[in-house]
Order: structure tokens, then C-alpha cells, then sequence
């Protein structure tokens, strides 16, 4: 599964890990997360992420 | 349609990327040697916690696969408004139909004497980055002009590679666009408990010193920077001088083409210049007289920018601030309004306890603004509220309880 980056602070979402915090188990890819999701660093919504190339 | 943009930035990237989706032909232009890459990681480079393969973003590849021709190391040195043309450092001449101008800022250099001095630096690039890690390993104090974000980042950045660090700031507090009087108080604490010493309300008059460096360093003549001197009188010593004193909008190819310009290239809410067919976006645009310097505003005004572009109509209503920080470990937010003006309906909610400051600002019993300093619980739930300018009025001082169930309002 693909990691995303977040364009504002670097944060990497990983899927693997998910983000416990926010309620995403682990295994969760990005595509699926919710679209009121947000960087869990930052804030920055989901729109501002970019896929790991 | 021709459609090009100077600046390959956040803002140029992102409009790029936006056109090319569209499916339209985009060229790109940057004086930049490196594609592009995100600033805030720049400090990550300075210590060698990441290398420069990994701070680029997205491969040359992926800009081929799009279609857009990125021209690095292209300076444009000319904008014609009427002719609809730039011209390029090398003589070259590009038309175009519809222009973006993304040229971002510079930093502000301070006119103080000694600024010339070896061993003073600023921070915006790659090889800036690059240089400051490279004299750093000879020096052992470091001393950084400005306490914002960059300034802070940085003194952390010192810090790893083992040098002592102080901060000067001209504010009376750290992080002034960000934070207030108290959050500022507690940040210096912090930040002093970790080993950084904070001056504030230090003006620096100028950048003393003379010497030869050493030979590893090319032995290069002239003076080599010893330390700041405050207009007060008081000398702080350093062998690195940083200067992370703010930044200018880099404006003069759009002011020597008689464009609008105030502190930034003045756009409307569709993100159009005073000339037709040119927008601008990021770091360079002022929009209802803000220059907003922070990444969030260069995306939302260029995917906006982009759409005009294509001839959509797509209003840009400003953005809101948001930033985010860890330095030596201590997390920052500060979203929204923060500093709000007596009376207008603003109410702020404050406390500070065991390492934490938390301010929420209210408007009209709508949250408009957080300051969170020493935690970062709820930051994400919070800024979505701020978003959507939630009525959290009836929850009152609670919502200052550490355990406030700030997932359940969404």
C-alpha cells in the first residue's frame, strides 16, 4: 500500500501504521480514510497530500 | 493555449500539476538548480537527519508524465505585458497566453553592517542548506538573527550538531505572528530548559568580526564573523551567524512590468494581476493586503489560480493561518486568529499549567483561533472547528478540560 506525504509538514501517512490517535486502524489505506481526515501533525486536510513516489 | 508559469515552488508546482490535469501544455521556468523540494525540510538537511535525495519531492519523471516541462536553473529576466512574453537570462524570448507568476520570496536581508562577514548566512535553499552544514562543522557557537519559525527550526538544527545556540529576537516574545505574550513565556522556558538561550528584545546593529578562516574552508579573505552587536550595547558571541529575519516577496520582475505591486503582486479573488492573462499565486501574491508565507495559502491559490486559468471562475476567499512546529521535541499549533482586537465580539479562553498553554478565541461564540503549546492532543479536531467555524459557545470554560471530547463536536 502506498504512502502519503503531507505537502505541508512532511508528515508520511503510512498504512501500515495508520493513525491510532485519529481513530484509523492499522492496514487502512489512504484512499479510505475519511474525507474530514486531517494530518495528524498539522491539520492540513486530506487534499494537501500527495502519494510517495 | 500557451500556458506558462514562472516559479516552481509550492505554488508553481501545484498550479502545474492542476493545469496538466486538466489536460492542458504547461512550462515552468525557475532559477532554482533543484525540482522542486519543501522548504520546511530544509533544517532536516542541515543536520543530515535526511540526505538530498530524499528532501526532492516528486522525480523528473513524474513531471514528464504530466506533460510539464519544468526549465531548471532558467532565470526569467524580463516580463512584456503587451507583446505577451518573457524573456530568459539567456536570451531566449517565450510567449505566452496565459501567465502565472510564482517567483515566491527571498529572505530579508537586514541592512547592518557586516553582513558581507564570512560565516553569515540566510536559509532558503538547498545550497544554503548545504553551505551552513558545511561551515558548521568548524564552528562552535551559532547565533540566529530572529526568533520565528525559521530562526527556532534552525536553533534546533545547531543544537544536533553540537553547537551552542542563542536566539535573538527584536520582539518581546518568540514566534510573534504565532504566538502571544503568554504561550511566548512558556516556549522560552521550554526552550531554555533544552539548552538555547533566548535575548529578547535585541536589535541587531551589526555583524562584528575579522579574522581569516581556516584553510578548509578555502582560507577565503575578508572578515570572519565573531559575534552580533545589539543596538543596546550588549555583544553576543558566535562563529555562525544565521539570519532568519522574515522574507520579501520577490516582486521586481512584476514591478518592473508595471504590475501592481504593494508588498506583494496585488491579485483578486479570481487571483489576477492588474495585467490581463497574468495571475499570481504563493509567497509572491498579496491578497486583500495579506502575504501569507505559509504553504497552505501558496496551494489553495494556486489550484484557485489554475482554475481561472482554464477559464472556470473559482473565488479565492483568503486562507486561514495554520502552523505547526516541534522544536527540541516541544509541539506548537497556532491556527486562526490570534491576536484578536479588543472588543468585535472576540473572546479569549486561557490556561497554562505543567509545561502546556492552550488559548482558544472565540467570535461570537464561534471558534476562530488556537494557540497550543506543549501538546498536541485534539490539534486535529480542533483545526476542522476552526474550519467550519463552530459554535462552541454553550460549552464555555470547558472546552479548556484536558479531557474535553473535542472528536465528539465534528
Amino acid at each position: 500500500m502506498d504512502k502519503w506525504e503531507c505537502l505541508v509538514c512532511g508528515y508520511v501517512y503510512d498504512p501500515a501504521v495508520g493513525d491510532p490517535d485519529g481513530d484509523i486502524p492499522p492496514g487502512t489505506p489512504f484512499e479510505d480514510l475519511p474525507d474530514d481526515w486531517v494530518c495528524p501533525n498539522c491539520g492540513a486536510e486530506k487534499d494537501m497530500f500527495e502519494k510517495l513516489e | 493555449m500557451r500556458f506558462v508559469i514562472i516559479g516552481n515552488g509550492v505554488a508553481g508546482v501545484t498550479a502545474a500539476r492542476a493545469l496538466a490535469e486538466a489536460g492542458a501544455e504547461v512550462e515552468a521556468y525557475t532559477q532554482e538548480a533543484h525540482h522542486y523540494y519543501p522548504r520546511p525540510r530544509l533544517h532536516e538537511l542541515l543536520t543530515g537527519e535526511i540526505e538530498l535525495e530524499e528532501i526532492h519531492f516528486y522525480s523528473p519523471v513524474w513531471y514528464e508524465e504530466r506533460g510539464i516541462a519544468v526549465h531548471l536553473g532558467t532565470e526569467v529576466v524580463r516580463l512584456d505585458t503587451m507583446a505577451k512574453r518573457i524573456a530568459l537570462a539567456d536570451g531566449r524570448e517565450i510567449l505566452y497566453d496565459r501567465l502565472l507568476l510564482a517567483t515566491g520570496s527571498r529572505p530579508f536581508i537586514p541592512s547592518i553592517e557586516g553582513m558581507n562577514k564570512e560565516g553569515v548566512f540566510t536559509l532558503r535553499t538547498i545550497e544554503d542548506a548545504l553551505a551552513i552544514r558545511r561551515w558548521a562543522k568548524e564552528a562552535k557557537r551559532a547565533v540566529v538573527v530572529g526568533g520565528g519559525l525559521l530562526g527556532l527550526e534552525a536553533a534546533r538544527a545547531f543544537m544536533v550538531l553540537g553547537l551552542r545556540v542563542a536566539v535573538l529576537e527584536q520582539g518581546a516574545y518568540l514566534l510573534p505572528r504565532q504566538l502571544d505574550a503568554e504561550g511566548g513565556a512558556l516556549l522560552k522556558e521550554l526552550i531554555g530548559a533544552m539548552g538555547i538561550e533566548v535575548v529578547l528584545e535585541a536589535s541587531s546593529q551589526a555583524i562584528l568580526g575579522n579574522g581569516t578562516p581556516p584553510p578548509t574552508l578555502g582560507g577565503i579573505e575578508g572578515g570572519l564573523a565573531s559575534g552580533v552587536l545589539l543596538q543596546d550595547g550588549r555583544r553576543i558571541e558566535g562563529d555562525l551567524i544565521l539570519v532568519s529575519a522574515g522574507v520579501r516577496c520577490d516582486v521586481r520582475l512584476a514591478q518592473e512590468a508595471g504590475l501592481e505591486v504593494n508588498r506583494g503582486v496585488v491579485v483578486d479573488e479570481h487571483l489576477r494581476t492588474s495585467a490581463e492573462d497574468i495571475y499570481a499565486a504563493g509567497d509572491v501574491a498579496e491578497f486583500q493586503g495579506r502575504v501569507y508565507g505559509i504553504i497552505p495559502a501558496a496551494i489553495e491559490q494556486a489550484r484557485a489560480a489554475a482554475r481561472n486559468m482554464l477559464g472556470e471562475e473559482a473565488a479565492y476567499q483568503g486562507t486561514i493561518p495554520s502552523n505547526t512546529l516541534q522544536v527540541v521535541g516541544i509541539d506548537c499549533t497556532s491556527i486562526g486568529v490570534v491576536h484578536p482586537p479588543e472588543g468585535e465580539g472576540y473572546q479569549e479562553l486561557r490556561k497554562s499549567e505543567a509545561g502546556v498553554y492552550k488559548k482558544l478565541v472565540l467570535k461570537d461564540g464561534r471558534l476562530v483561533g488556537v494557540i497550543l503549546l506543549g501538546d498536541k492532543k485534539d490539534v486535529a479536531p480542533i483545526s476542522q472547528l476552526i474550519r467550519k467555524g463552530a459554535d462552541v459557545s454553550r460549552y464555555a470554560e470547558r472546552l479548556l478540560d484536558e479531557d474535553f471530547d473535542w472528536k465528539g463536536l465534528l
